[in-house]
């Protein structure tokens, strides 16, 4: 590979992310925080990268979509206890029940946009959440399915356990790069560039002679996908899987953290919405209970004053200090200078 | 057989009939015109010409396929592009990356998912010659959001050409430009008729009649005339309407 | 067979009221909907604040008793509720109107951030509604004149049904008659179909939408109160309770009042007839019921299939 192509494949953001995540580990204890939110980190930032897929870069409202990260999450530990006790066949159990499932859904909905698309998300989110509640023969009801096991990371030459939340630590964050890797060159493609130009204006997009409905069918599934795997890692955190964060309330969690940290208009909101979230959530939630409840209002309040997000702050920051020469916004207005 | 021929073309919304038994043919390398004043059906016409609705009755034909009630998407894979009189761009992308989408080896590979396409320099030269040719070079890096009225006028036909369309489709493209613009979007036209099928329609008499080769007009869902610019300064129905001054 | 039908009735019964009550609920969400370009998530979460607001109103007897209100609520049962009725909708059309000015500042925008704003509207009264109240679930204290059932034929009825689709009934004659034979209806009217040439009119159109953003609000909220004793008060009935709503403007079509009641007697019986089969799945027929019609509806409404569109 020749330096022009490293450069396509890795940016200096992305680089930084694999520093500062790829040590976690080693500082997290240091800052007066724990392992575990280190896992909580890494598999959130996952899935919330999968659900900008749909929101930031094609402009489709999922709010169901904890219903995948759970569906995976039960995948996973019904393969693991139905087929095989080994990590790759349960992973890819988990990513292939997701992906079929989503594409499911994606054949109902790639049609649709805005409130239809995001209503129908919250009815299939529903329905699932309902068959998880209710099948307690397969998915342990309303008590989860318990006891999945962190199972050993097997490379062919050597056997690696998992079972410290160190080595699970390291398993996500391979996952993490992969994907953020994969994502990078996705929304750089000429894919990524329609389906952003889908977000912007999907009638003139099918005038250019693309199939708009396949596009987003592909996106949808893709970003299911995604979330499984996330769903799947998850299921290995928690050594169970459970049904609450196929509930709306998680779903509409992830919508809140994709626009807080900026993902309308950064490859990297997602990531830093997801540390927002944590800081919020360990930090603020010391000192009051109802710490969602704000999350909820400066959501809103980014919403109706900055849709850029943390990543549009930074940027701002960026054009103030003179590192950049301008802020790209959320929802331009277009300039109505008469005639020319 | 014309290149482009709509026959019989009938299209009602509710109760109300727009079109009403459309006959209408285009044909190679030609300009063709379509005027008539608001509300005639001009408007829908296109519309079902470039398959955003379908007709309820008749048929279209482009190049001796049928085409009737073809969606946008399939329409456009047949060669035929379209301007939009309400425009219709990629508002956060720039200039150039409006113009690259258009571009047939970048449909062609849509469903690459691994290809850098601001490093594709092909893709990237050709499209900055689209821009070159519809007056915007220069400007690639300039989001859409941030051009002049005349410049994303410039870049919502720019976008249709970059597809290298046989027939391309004009819907009312000098509304709301002065007149300088209006002449360098005639110049524009004058240059692209030679490898391009052109069919436009318009409020400004003067600049159709100056272009065209073949005028029809609509009014109240009908052709009620046909013919060259010159029959048509002899029609009655054209002296007498109040469609604008004719030079 | 005759005994199958007779069994049916009581079911029959709660449909129509739970139907009213819907069609309730969907005409605010449509007036709002008609006079501003937005799709109020929030819906439900102000039909659920109104349930609360009344449980706060209604005080002991299973309410939630509020320590400076305690004269108040020695008051008999019938002026309390009667007082609720009036007082809570009136608080939450208050609330309604704070939302309405935080969706100014989406206006003109892509309509994803008027969507988005109103989920998030949506999270946060939800966790208001935690935070104040618990995530328990509440009983609304009824005056004894509508609690209770008796005895037809073999069945039981509930003499709350009864009252509810009754209410309902009237509510929705009084806003027919609001809309169709008032000045002010027919502004609103107007606005519905034509926002900007009511401003070419005279009238203040932010006025205008503050105001119908808080009587929408207000509807909600009485569907809310009404609803209250038959879904129960807990803080995710706002989420439940706008997927009905939706249902019926998508069935009945924005901007047809009748519409929306027809299509909501319609919903309504699909939810009590589930309920009286299959319990469990009540509330899942709504949900399966949405996926059905928005499958299979197209978009064949005018006017204002644009703002549900985007």
């Amino acid at each position: 590979m020749n330096s022009k192509s490293i450069r396509n494949l890795f940016t200096a953001p992305m680089l930084v992310s694999f520093l500062v995540f790829g040590t976690m580990p080693f500082w997290i204890d240091a800052i007066g925080l724990y392992q575990y939110l280190g896992l909580e980190v890494m598999i959130w930032v996952i899935f919330a990268l999968a659900v900008n897929l749909l929101l930031g870069y094609t402009g489709l409202p999922s709010f169901g979509h904890g219903a995948f990260l759970g569906i995976g999450a039960y995948a996973f530990g019904l393969t693991q206890f139905n087929i095989a006790a080994n990590l790759w066949v349960s992973l890819f159990g988990a990513v292939a029940a997701t992906a079929v499932l989503g594409g499911l859904v994606a054949a109902f909905i790639s049609h649709r946009r805005g409130i239809y698309f995001a209503l129908m998300t919250i009815a299939c989110a529903q329905i699932f959440f309902f068959i998880a509640s209710k099948w307690t023969d397969v998915t342990g009801g309303e008590d989860g399915l318990l006891n999945i096991q962190r199972l050993p990371l097997d490379l062919g030459l050597a056997e690696i356990s998992i079972k410290s939340n160190f080595n699970l630590y390291y398993l996500c964050f391979a996952a993490y790069v992969i994907i953020v890797v994969g994502m990078w060159r996705l929304v750089n493609s000429p894919f990524g560039k329609i389906i952003t130009a889908i977000k912007q204006n999907d009638s003139r997009v099918a005038f250019l002679g693309y199939n708009v409905w396949l596009y987003k069918w592909i996106i949808f599934t893709l970003s299911c996908a995604i979330s499984g795997l996330a769903g799947a890692l998850f299921a290995m955190a928690q050594e169970g899987a459970y049904i609450n964060i196929m509930s709306l309330q998680w779903s509409g969690i992830v919508i809140l953290i994709v626009l807080i940290g900026g993902g309308f208009i950064s490859f990297w909101g997602p990531v830093l919405g997801v540390i927002f979230y944590f800081l919020a959530r360990d930090i603020l939630g010391a000192y009051t209970e109802a710490w969602l409840l704000w999350f909820g209002l400066i959501f809103m309040l980014m919403v109706m004053f900055k849709p850029e997000g943390l990543a549009g702050i930074w940027q701002d920051a960026q054009l103030m200090f003179g590192r950049r020469k301008e802020a790209p916004q959320a929802c331009p207005e277009p300039n109505h200078a008469g005639g020319d | 057989m014309a290149l482009f021929e709509a026959r019989h073309l009938h299209k009602r919304f509710a109760d109300q009939v727009v079109l009403e038994d459309i006959t209408l043919s285009f044909e190679e390398n030609q300009i063709s015109g379509i005027m008539g004043p608001n509300g005639a059906g001009k408007t829908t016409c296109f519309n079902v010409l470039t398959g955003r609705y379908r007709p309820d009755r008749g048929t279209v034909f482009f190049d001796g396929k049928d085409i009737t009630g073809l969606p946008p998407r399939k329409i456009a894979r047949h060669g035929i592009a379209r301007s939009f009189q309400m425009m219709n761009l990629f508002d956060e992308y720039t200039a150039l990356e409006n113009i690259v989408l258009a571009l047939p080896e970048v449909s062609a590979r849509g469903f690459s998912m691994t290809h850098n396409l601001a490093h594709d320099v092909d893709a990237q030269d050709r499209g900055a010659a689209v821009l070159a040719r519809i007056g915007l070079g220069g400007r690639e890096h300039t989001p859409a959001s941030d051009l002049s009225y005349g410049q994303r006028r410039a870049l919502e036909i720019g976008i249709a050409l970059a597809a290298e369309p046989r027939m391309l489709f004009l819907d009312e493209p000098t509304s709301g430009l002065g007149t300088d613009a209006t002449a360098t979007l005639a110049t524009l036209i004058q240059e692209i008729r030679k490898s391009v099928t052109i069919v436009i329609i318009e409020h400004d008499m003067k600049f159709l009649f100056d272009l065209a080769d073949r005028i029809a007009v609509i009014h109240w869902g009908q052709v009620i005339a046909q013919g060259t610019p010159e029959t048509l300064r002899e029609n009655e129905w054209v002296r007498t309407s109040n469609l604008g001054a004719l030079a | 067979m005759v005994d199958f039908l007779l069994n049916l009735l009581p079911h029959l019964l709660n449909g129509v009221a739970l139907g009213l009550l819907f069609a309730l609920l969907s005409l605010g969400f449509m007036l709002i909907i008609g006079v501003m370009e937005v799709i109020n998530l929030a819906h439900g979460s102000l039909f659920a604040l109104g349930a609360y607001f009344a449980v706060m109103l209604m005080g002991q007897d299973g309410g939630i008793p509020l320590a400076f209100m305690q004269s108040y609520y020695e008051l008999p049962a019938v002026p309390r509720y009667i007082i609720a009725l009036i007082v809570a909708p009136a608080l939450v059309a208050v609330v309604g109107m704070g939302l309405e000015i935080c969706l100014r500042r989406t206006y003109g925008k892509d309509p994803l951030y008027g969507l988005l704003l109103t989920f998030g509207a949506a999270l946060v009264l939800e966790e208001v509604i935690r935070e104040i109240w618990g995530p328990a679930e509440y009983f609304l204290p009824l005056p004894k004149a509508i609690r209770g059932g008796f005895f037809f034929g073999d069945m039981i009825y509930s003499n709350y049904r009864i009252f509810a689709a009754v209410f309902a009934m009237a509510m929705i004659g009084l806003l027919w008659a609001f809309l169709n034979r008032t000045p002010y209806g027919a502004v609103i009217k107007a606005g519905a179909h034509d926002s900007e040439m009511v401003r070419v009119l005279g009238y203040n159109l932010s006025r205008l939408r503050l105001y119908v953003f808080a009587f929408g609000a207000a509807l909600a909220a009485i569907a809310g109160i009404i609803m209250a004793p038959i879904w129960g008060v807990r803080p995710h009935v706002g989420v439940d309770a706008v997927i009905p709503a939706f249902v019926v403007i998508v069935l009945g079509g924005v901007g047809s009042f009748w519409g929306a009641v027809s299509a909501g007697l319609l919903v309504g019986m699909v939810v009590a007839l589930t309920a009286a089969f299959l319990t469990e799945w009540s509330l899942l027929s709504m949900y399966l019921l949405l996926l059905v019609v928005v499958t299979f509806r197209s978009r064949g409404f005018a006017g204002k299939a644009s703002a549900l569109e985007a």
